[in-house]
Parts: structure tokens; sequence; C-alpha cells
């Protein structure tokens, strides 16, 4: 399987750019160091005017101020810097993200196996329950969901604590999130456990929990697998979507979604913030879609293109 | 959002004698800021994903704006020393001075924001109506451009700006000859009494309430019972406080000398409406007009169409042309759009304006530095005045007051508000708009704009407070999240534990308006003049006795000191003294109290077509002078 996967060329690359994200998100503060800024100070903004920003708040060089000092040039406004803005935003997106997706793809196995598995009465309840979640648009329940938490949670004189606000995002994406990996895995189980070798262990006596960890999972993991590959990018995509409607990581957490935000609001004047945030945020999905379609070549060549 | 949007409202409410008004004054809220430009996020994402795509495409060609020189902030620091004066009969009379070039014909297209919820002059406060007004409705007194900076109070219909006599109690004014309404009848001093005693009314909830204070010495709720019904029953107001010996000639008796009633009546509030054809709450759909156009059809929310009124004469106008035939105002045009738009210049774009709609902020930059637009724009202040304000019943030491003022970064609410072209550093409390203005700079934001936090550090290490706890609200609004978020940054170099509370814009002031149950050591408001006095800004603002729920004494200052001062200072009736007297007084309270931080004056840059010609920034209207727009041919 390994042999297969090196052999595909697309697969091998979008391998290596995916680990270059998740590598520059977990070395964000040692690229920080070596480049000298951080994502928090207001370089432009604490300068004398006319220096990096002009007086309408936008960077006096060309390109959003691009030059050897700021790699990827200044934020119009605050002035921070661009290119630590997105190392820390991918950084937060991408913890926010795989937290997500890990609990969610958990929470899928243990009721799609357990529905499969189980069938009759308990199938059913898990089935409607799926059902159920899976009504609930996600983005608007996050809208509704963070004032009443900071209204049950929050002292009115505080403001919410960033790790209450990752963990309220984390948990309403997780609950919203994991339906469709469930459906799948209940349906692979229903047909696996009609299979002979299931009966044939049955059979023989083996307890239910360890016919689910050693007939049932091993066989499950293509579809787990796969999945994820799929279901990490569309969570950092959904986080950004969230950013951009402002109820995503508040100010000042670097984030990568909410760059977008300020590049449409930018646009106008200047283009060409919009351009590295939107550039390593198609990179990464792509490569990781095709990382996605690699990895089930590799696992099932029969399925074909 | 609500109506308060934009906030383009006029102004807010003097309560010359203090206490007893301030109470239910509605209108208190009605001055304030609501900027609400936070909805318009998700119907970009269309826009931001395609932008992304483009760049792939064509690279990153553009962006970046280049130095701004900060040419025309030094070039062109209007509305400073801003000088009024109050007109004789000479200049009072018409007609009006003509404009170079001016042709008459065509008609001018008028873009706004919010369609007119009020057209009865008594129901006008916000400045779209009250730019409205200045073509439709004429008053007693109005304002005359003489030259830059130089103003003009002069007789509208009144023969000149007023005679004062018995130490300013009795005001005496002299109708014109040849004024008319639209439908050809005379304007008599009958009509405005009317006017007047039809503000008593209870259905006139909106319009300015001055005046009638003045003249019964009550609040303004307490005021209106002295003519409950208004004149709709018959009975009117005692000669004691108004009166009309003759057809001509309009008395004003106050109970205290006022020298400002000029500047109150010349707010579109007063403006004069028909005794024969008031329609009472009808009025407001379909008023008698008296200015050099008529209303041909008004679609609310939709569009509305002014012709000119030929029964207008402009031998009687010491300040209104009428060039074009009419004017067509589309409403629902957003801030965007109407920039957009202007900026095209394409198609009937061309002739082209509006009343108020202003620059976004996010086009500053192209609008400043673009010339073929910039030279189709004008650029001016608005009365409007962002401040900090510092809950003084919590925070009680001054030197932690002291210590906030030295941190706030004002050049990023400068910033957050498109830079220059929205807004100028404050160094104090009164705008430039205001007579007396001076530009002291008591805890030197004009020098360090992005805050002193070395002398904030020093101050809160000295008063003992270290790490104490701050709790900063602001509106959920994308200026004061940009702000929010370079203060807090100061703040907590300076030592403190910050706390920020963003709040939703409609419940805003409400929150903060709170005087017992505030949970807020520091946040926002912004403040605006009705008339270019500090008379209706700093009573406002820090006057003790008007400390309530809602008032705009959100610092809840209470120093008896400051209230005597007040009280000498309206007791003064020449407006010239008076403002520079407030002006000391407003540094004074700065400087010894802190209660509120100055952080910066509104400014506005508008649009217009390239084929409009006459366009100025009329400073007391703070928009577009509507009075002199031709069309060129």
């Amino acid at each position: 399987m390994w042999m297969r996967f090196k052999r595909d060329r697309t697969g091998v690359i979008s391998a290596c750019i995916v680990l270059a994200f998740f590598a520059i998100a977990a070395l964000a503060p040692l690229i920080s160091k070596l480049y000298g800024k951080d994502a928090y100070t207001r370089y432009g903004a604490e300068a004398p005017i006319g220096e990096l920003l002009n007086d309408n708040g936008y960077p006096v060089k060309p390109n959003g101020g691009i030059s050897s000092d700021f790699w990827f040039g200044i934020e119009p406004g605050l002035g921070r810097d661009v290119f630590m803005q997105l190392v820390y935003g991918i950084r937060t997106s991408l913890s926010l993200a795989i937290a997500i997706t890990l609990l969610s793809v958990l929470t899928a196995i243990v009721i799609g196996v357990a529905g499969g598995y189980l069938g009759g009465r308990a199938d059913y309840f898990l089935g409607r329950l799926t059902d159920l979640m899976m009504s609930f648009p996600n983005q608007l329940f996050f809208v509704a969901f963070t004032p009443v938490v900071t209204a049950v949670f929050v002292d009115k004189q505080d403001e919410m604590p960033t790790w209450m606000r990752a963990c309220v995002l984390i948990y309403v994406m997780w609950l919203l999130g994991w339906m469709t990996l469930a459906r799948l895995l209940r349906g692979q189980t229903l047909s696996l456990r009609e299979r002979e070798f299931v009966e044939a262990a049955k059979v023989a006596g083996t307890p239910p929990a360890r016919i689910v960890r050693k007939e049932l999972l091993p066989n499950l993991v293509t579809p787990i697998l796969v999945q994820s590959t799929y279901m990490l990018p569309n969570n950092v995509t959904a986080i950004a979507g969230l950013s951009f409607l402002g109820v995503g990581m508040p100010e000042p957490v670097p984030d990568w979604g909410r760059m977008f935000a300020k590049g449409a609001e930018v646009y106008q004047s200047d283009l060409t913030y919009m351009f590295f945030p939107g550039g390593a945020m198609v990179i990464f999905i792509l490569a990781f879609n095709l990382l996605g379609d690699s990895v089930r070549d590799a696992f099932d060549p029969k399925a074909g293109r | 959002m609500t109506a308060a949007r934009h906030d383009r409202v006029v102004g807010g409410a003097a309560t010359p004698d203090g206490i007893s008004q301030a109470a239910t004054d509605n209108r208190q809220a009605g001055a304030e800021i609501t900027m609400s430009r936070a909805s318009i996020k998700p119907a970009r994402a269309a826009f931001a994903a395609l932008a992304a795509g483009a760049l792939f495409l064509t690279g990153c060609s553009s962006g970046g704006g280049g130095s701004d020189e900060g040419s025309d902030t030094k070039a062109k620091k209007q509305g400073e020393d801003v000088a009024y004066s109050f007109g004789d009969e000479k200049a009072s009379t018409g007609p009006a001075a003509q404009v170079k070039g001016a042709k008459e014909g065509g008609t001018i297209k008028l873009l706004q924001r919010d369609s007119f919820a009020h057209l009865d002059p008594g129901q006008i406060y916000v400045s779209d109506e009250g730019a409205l007004a200045k073509l439709i409705h004429r008053g007693l007194t109005t304002y005359k451009k003489v030259s830059d900076n130089k103003y003009e109070v002069v007789g509208d219909l009144a023969t000149d700006s007023g005679k004062k006599s018995d130490g300013g109690k009795t005001w005496t004014y002299k109708l014109k000859d040849g004024i008319k309404f639209e439908d050809g009848s005379p304007i008599t001093s009958k009509d405005f009494r009317h006017t007047i005693e039809r503000k008593f009314a209870s259905f006139m909830t909106e319009g300015p309430t001055f005046i009638e204070s003045w003249m019964t010495g009550k609040g303004s709720v307490e005021s209106r019972k002295e003519l409950p019904d208004g004149p709709y029953k018959g009975k009117h107001l005692p000669k004691s406080m108004l009166e009309t010996p003759d057809d001509k000639t309009i008395v004003f008796h106050f109970k205290e000398p006022q020298g400002e009633l000029p500047y109150a009546l010349a707010m579109a509030g007063y403006a004069v409406v028909s005794e024969k054809a008031d329609t009472k709450q009808k009025y407001d759909k379909k008023p008698l007009t008296s200015g050099p156009y008529k209303i041909a059809s008004f679609k609310s929310g939709k569009s509305m169409k002014l012709v000119r009124n030929k029964e207008w004469d402009p031998k009687t106008d010491p300040m209104r042309n009428q060039y074009p035939d009419g004017f067509d105002i589309q409403f629902g045009v957003s801030f965007e759009d109407s920039t957009k738009r202007l900026m095209s210049d394409a198609g009937e774009n061309k002739t082209a304006t509006s009343l108020t709609n202003s620059v976004d902020a996010s086009s500053m930059q192209k609008v400043r530095t673009d010339p073929e637009v910039k030279k189709r724009s004008i650029s001016g202040f608005q009365s409007y005045v962002s401040y900090l304000n510092i809950n003084t019943d919590r925070i009680k030491n001054k030197k932690v007051r002291q210590a906030i003022a030295y941190a706030m970064p004002s050049q990023s609410i400068v910033t957050a508000f498109g830079g220059a072209g929205g807004g100028e550093l404050a160094g104090n409390y009164i705008s430039p708009t205001l007579v007396g203005h001076k530009p002291t700079d008591p805890f030197g934001k004009l020098k360090k704009p992005q805050g002193d936090v070395a002398k904030a550090k020093k101050l809160l290490k000295e008063s003992g407070k270290k790490g104490m706890k701050l709790t900063f609200a602001y509106q959920n609004a994308p200026e004061w999240q940009n702000f929010s978020v370079a203060a807090a940054d100061n703040l907590k170099k300076a030592g403190f534990n910050v706390q920020r509370k963003d709040v939703i814009a409609d419940t805003y002031y409400d929150q903060i308006g709170k005087v017992k149950d505030n949970n807020y050591d520091i946040y926002h408001n912004s403040w605006g003049a009705d008339w270019p006095s500090a008379s209706t800004v700093i009573p406002n603002l820090f006057e003790g006795r008007q400390v309530q729920d809602g008032a705009a004494n959100y610092s809840h200052l209470k120093n008896p000191k400051w209230d005597k001062e007040m009280d000498r200072i309206r007791a003064i009736t020449n407006p010239n003294e008076a403002a520079g007297e407030w002006q000391k007084l407003a540094d004074k309270i700065l400087k010894e109290d802190t209660p509120s931080i100055p952080m910066h004056y509104y400014k506005t840059i508008q649009l217009f077509g390239s084929n409009i010609g006459g366009a100025y920034f009329d400073e007391t209207l703070h928009d577009i002078s509507p009075n002199s727009l031709y069309v060129k041919k």
C-alpha cells in the first residue's frame, strides 16, 4: 500500500505541502524568532505616520507594503505584520481543525459502528439522533450559541477568555460535525456484519467488543482515513467562514479566517492583503483534497479513478 | 439597525435650565452615533473568494497606496477658527449671491441611504431631513456663508437676525414683504405663532424644544403642560411668552436672558408651518413648503421628486439659489453604493450627488489618492466628537484616570474611521466647528497620537493600582472593534488588566447609559452640538445635575464647582464671550477631573458627479450645501 502511494506523484507532492503547513503551524514561535517579529505588535501604527502607513491607514509602499522587513506586507489600519499574522493564523485554524476532526471521527466511529453492529432499536435511535443533529445549521447555531455561553459562564465585567471561545468553537463544530461519517460507517458495518468471518467469530463465541475491534474496525480504516482527510480541510474552511462572519476567534488572536474579512474590507485600496491568506488557503485545501484522493487510491486500487 | 444609524442626527439636547429637563428628554439618545456597518460582511463573502481567485491569475499588481503627503490636512484646516456673527438687515436682504458660471435647468439626482421619516418642520431633528429642509422649508433665521470659514446668522423670513432687549429676555422679529407658501398664501406672524404653539401638542415628539423651554422656564416635558393641546382648541400662549402685535411682528419673551436664540431659530425644527393648511399628523407627509422647491411626489423608502416652487421669491431670500429645475431623490442607496456610483461617474451619476451620504471608510484611500475622484470631492468637519468616558463612580482615583488618558491611542480611532478623511485627532472636548474652539492639548494627544504608555505606566504605579481590572465596553462595529484592539494593547502595556466587552450596537447606548448597574469602567460615545456653541455640549456631558439613566453625562461626573461655573457662563448673553468661557471651562474639567478623554473630531468626505457645479461644504450643515448646486451643460 505504501508502495502504491509512493508511486503516485500528485499524492506525494500534496502530502509534502500538507506536512509543510503542519510544520509551519507547529513551528510558528520558532519562525517568529528567526524572522524577528511577532503577530501582535502594531508595527505600522506605532511608527510615525508616513513611515509605514500613510494617514489613511494604508501601507506607504506599493503591494501592501511588502519589503525586506515585512515579507508579506503590513496590515492596513492596525499595522501588524501580515506574514506573522498568517503563520499564527494558520496555527490557530489548524489546531482547532485537528481537535474538531479527531473528536468528530471518534464520535462517528462509536455511534456509527454501534448502530450498525447492534441494529434493531439501538440502531433506530442512533439513526434518528444522527438525523436530528444533521438538521441543525451549524453556522447559525454557533452564532446563536456563543452569547448564551458568554452570559452563563462569563462575569459581566470580564471578557470571554480565549480558551473558552476556542472550546465553544470546538464543541459546536464537533457536535454538528460527526454525522456524515457516522452514517457511512453504519452502512459499512451493516454489510460487514453479515459477512462470513464475522458470523464465524460469533459462532466461535468471540465477545462483541473483540469482534468490533479485531474484525470490524480493521475493515473500516479505509473510509475513516479517507473521510478524515476530507473532513479536516472542510473544518478549516468552516472555521474561516465563522471568523469571516465575525464569530470565530476574537481579536487580537491571529486568525486565518479573519484575514479574509479584513481583506474584503480593504480590497479596493490594498488588494495584495488578500493574496497571501487567500493563496495559502487555496493551496492548502487543494493539496489536502488531492491527498485524500491519493490515500483512497492507495488503499483501494480497484476503485480506479 | 435602528433609525439612529450613522446618526446623522443634528445634535444633542441642550438643556439650559439643567436638572428637570434632562430627565425625560428622549432626544438625548438621538444625538448619539451608532455606526452600523457590521451587517455588511456576509454579502461580501462571494466577492472575497472571487478576489482571492483573481489574484492568482493576475498576480499582485495593485495595492499599496503610497504616501498621501497629508496634503489636504494641512492646506484645508476647515472649521478651525470658524467665525459666526449675527447679521443685520442689509445682510438679510435677498437675493442670494450668484454662483459664478451657474446655469439654470437640469435635474440633480440625490442618492440617499435612508428615507425621510418626517417632513413636518416641527418634527425634523436628524440631519438628512435637516439638509432636505434647506430646499423646501424656511424659518425666521438661517446661516449665510460670507467667506471661507466665516458665516453669518441672518434673517431668512425675518428682516434681520433679531433684536434683543430687556437684557436678552425679549427678542423681536419683523417679517419681510413678499414671502409666501407654495400655494401663494402670504406668510404672516400668525403662522409663526402657530408654528411655535403647535410644538406643545402631544403628537409633536421629534423636534427641538429649546425655545419652548426658554419661554416657559421649564424642562421639555413640563413645558408642554402650558398648552397641552397646542393651538388646536383655540387656546394660545399668554402675551408674557409670545406676542404678535401685528401681521409682521413676532416677540419672544423668555424667563432668563438668552443670547443664542438666532442659532436656535435657524434649526429646521423651527421652520414655518401654515396655520390654515395645518393638518396635524398628516402634515408630516404633505407639508406646505416655503423654500425654492416643493414636493411633487414622495414614495417613502423609494423616491422623492422636488420641483421649482413658483411662489418663492428670490428677492426675499439671502442664501438660497434655484438653479436646477428639480431634484430626483433615490432612497436605499448605502454609503458603499453611493460612493462606488459617484466614483464611477458614469451615465446619470454625472449629475448626481448626495445630501448626507458620505464616503465609506474602506473607499477613503481611493477617493483621497485618485486625482480624478478627489477633485469631485468636498470634505469638512462634522459636529461630532468621540469621547472615551471613564465611569467616575467606579474609578475615583484621578491618577488612574490620567493614566488612561495618556495611554489612549487616539490615532487608531482616526485610522479606523478611514484616516485623515474620516476624522482628526482631538486635543480637547470642543469641536473645531464650534465658536471659541482653541487647539489646546492638555494630555498631549496631538503630539503623541499613539498614546504615551510610559507616562501612563508611571502614573498607574504612583496610584498604587497596578494590575487593576479595567472593563472596556465598545460598540460591536468594525471601527470600534479595531480601535479596541489598539486601546487594549496600550492599556495592557501600561499595567491594566483590560477586559474588552463588545456590546451590540442596538443596545449599546442603553447599556452604557445606566448609572447604577453599570458594569463597565470605560466606554466611548459621540456627541454633537445643535448649533455652533458649546452650550449644547459641555453641560450635557459634564453637568452633575444631569446625571441619570440615559443622559449624556456618561462619566457620572458630579462636581458642584463646575455646575456653578456653567450657570455663570449661561448668564453671559454675548455668544462670543460665552464661547471663550466654555472652552476654558472644558479644559479645566479635562485637566482637573479627567472624566472622559476626547479622541477625535469626525470629518466627512462627499462626492459629486462631474456635471455638477457649485458644490461646497457647508460648515453649518456639516454636509454639502444643496442650495448652490447647478447642472453644467
